[in-house]
């Protein structure tokens, strides 16, 4: 109980001080890469919240992020703009303004009931089938968001969003989905689910029920994508659905799996080590081009990085940063050490 | 044999064509250890496959008392008390000696808290209690077996199939087994089929040993009664088919 206290205790530790660097900086771009980061937890702790616990690698969670933002929008703009944002809307929507703050926990509950429909049958399936499964569910919800355009404007930018998310907002859900991961991952699915990722015959053999427990944390996982994608939203205010494809999902894939999926502390570190270095990068990316060295624009200098990163956390060290153990675990175990010395 | 027993009555399992087991026929007493012996081949792993559901049967059946378990799903066996080792040791290597003990508990439906304190009950009987908190993958072979069992006896099975428990043991680690599960089946009420080739250690261990050659039963009995058989003796010294006929 201990260990959970001080991991949990530590990584909400981080959250806080990214915060205060944040406000105390005064600097309004840090505020903004703040917010983003927070919000990149909330998405990134609901993929480990199933890839983690299940050992299945899910290229469909941007999907349920997309879902996500476009409920939450379609319910909070404003009636007198919705004529435009939304063209196409049904009727029944076009005289209706919700406050965000309910939206955004609506957006989380259809993203999960999305994901407890479509993805029921799939959880029977394992390995290579199930990812493939994953990366279809993935364009087909964006074929979906494409073409829904009563819903989502079509392929168009949808605009009008209400701002609402701002840096404390983020922190204190990202707060939320640390302590709602690190307890699903001890709870008594979140053990027997990690029994099913090590070796699914065996725990089989124990009596675990391996679809129905991934099944639980697929949803679960979606529920926190809706949140993520709609506090996203939120934030951005004006949105395609080319943001939920496929440079979406590695980046949020890349953050997992250089932390180390196996641990919330890794799916953390992973967030906030990769947003440092793709804030270095765009900044040096920029004073290149300001002072233009190279006769064209420099350009992709971050999405290089995070392959070359991912290429080499996968040789070096296949588990990711933090594979194993928690952060609260590591410490009390280096302590117990020393006290032996 | 009484009604409380494990029955497999006259089962089959075929794997494309091939037939592994040809209508063999076993039971075990609760209470009572069964050794389950033979060449390389000869369909022990298979029988403990098609009794936990891990293989399908293509014919015959199997009972645990008044359960009928022919036709269902492992996840289901286990929940009816029939808890299973596997050959090649399958640990949850990625979690703690702990979780995995506990886990064990928590499939057979036990709440977090009472999961917690039968493991590391069971632990403290395995003297695997300063230990719980390492990983499993990081422990050595006979300690991996060691958690093995204790995971499968924290579920408080009714039955416990032990495939090659000694395998990859040195004789120390292999004496430490033997007296643990000696006394397991009166401990704890339970029906204990174990396969092994350490044939002391089965002889020591076991009340009654059948013995497999080619997916049929050859013979069973006592122990001393099997060791002299002469079908025995020719299985396991490989005398060739032309001697036999």
């Amino acid at each position: 109980m201990t260990r959970h206290l001080m991991t949990l205790a530590v990584l909400i530790g981080l959250v806080v001080l990214v915060v205060l660097g944040a406000e105390f900086a005064e600097v309004r771009l840090l505020s903004r890469i703040a917010t983003n980061l927070c919000i990149m937890l909330v998405l990134v702790l609901g993929l480990q919240v199933f890839m983690g616990n299940s050992g299945i690698l899910s290229f469909a969670h941007v999907g349920f992020m997309g879902i996500g933002a476009y409920t939450s929008a379609m319910l909070t703009i404003p009636v007198q703009m919705k004529g435009m944002a939304l063209p196409d809307l049904y009727p029944v929507f076009a005289g209706l303004q919700m406050s965000p703050y309910i939206t955004i926990l609506i957006a989380g509950l259809v993203a999960a009931l999305v994901a407890a429909i479509v993805s029921y049958p799939l959880m029977r399936l394992s390995d290579a089938a199930a990812v493939i499964t994953s990366f279809a569910l993935l364009v087909v919800l964006h074929t979906v968001m494409l073409h829904w355009s009563e819903v989502t404007n079509g392929p168009r930018t949808l605009f009008g969003i209400p701002r609402v998310t701002n840096l404390y907002l983020a922190a204190g859900a990202a707060a939320l989905a640390i302590a709602a991961a690190l307890a699903f991952k001890e709870s008594r699915l979140g053990i027997l689910l990690r029994t099913t990722r090590d070796d699914e015959v065996a725990a089989g053999a124990l009596g675990a029920h391996v679809p129905n427990l991934r099944w639980i944390a697929f949803i679960l996982s979606a529920l926190f994508a809706g949140i993520g994608g709609a506090l996203w939203g939120h934030f951005i205010t004006s949105f395609s659905p080319k943001a939920f494809y496929l440079k979406e999902t590695f980046v949020i894939l890349g953050m997992l799996v250089i932390g180390g999926p196996g641990t919330v502390t890794g799916a953390v570190f992973g967030v906030l080590i990769v947003t440092i270095v793709f804030e270095g990068l765009r900044a040096i990316e920029g004073l290149v081009n300001q002072a233009q060295l190279f006769s064209e624009q420099v350009v992709g200098v971050t999405e290089i990085t995070l392959a070359l990163a991912m290429i080499a956390v996968l040789i070096f060290r296949p588990g990711g940063l933090v594979a194993t153990r928690e952060v609260g675990d590591l410490i009390l175990r280096r302590m117990k050490l020393r006290e032996k010395k | 044999m009484s009604s409380n027993a494990l029955r497999v009555t006259d089962i089959s399992v075929e794997f494309s064509g091939l037939r592994a087991l040809d209508h063999v026929s076993l039971f075990v007493e609760p209470g009572e250890i069964l050794g389950l012996i033979g060449p390389n081949g000869s369909g022990k792993t298979t029988l403990i496959n098609a009794t936990t559901g891990q293989v399908p049967l293509s014919g015959g059946s199997v009972e645990a008392g008044d359960d009928q378990l022919t036709g269902l799903s492992p996840r289901e066996i286990a929940r009816l008390g029939i808890a299973r080792s596997f050959q090649i040791v399958r640990l949850f290597n990625a979690m703690t000696i702990a979780e995995n003990v506990e886990a064990s508990a928590l499939a057979q439906g036990e709440g977090r808290r009472q999961a917690r304190l039968a493991a590391r009950e069971m632990l403290g009987e395995f003297e695997l209690l300063d230990r719980a908190d390492e990983l499993a993958g990081n422990l050595n072979y006979g300690d991996k077996r060691r958690v093995e069992i204790a995971r499968a006896l924290v579920a408080r099975p009714r039955f416990l199939l032990l495939d090659e428990p000694a395998a990859g043991m040195n004789e120390s680690e292999t004496e430490k087994l033997l007296n643990l599960l000696a006394i397991l089946p009166e401990q704890r009420s339970l029906g204990l089929l174990i396969i092994d080739h350490d044939m002391p250690l089965i002889m020591r261990l076991c009340h009654r040993v059948q013995v497999l050659a080619s997916g049929k039963t050859i013979a069973s009995g006592d122990v001393s009664s099997v060791r002299t058989n002469p079908a025995v003796v020719e299985a396991y010294l490989g005398s060739s088919v032309e001697v036999h006929t």
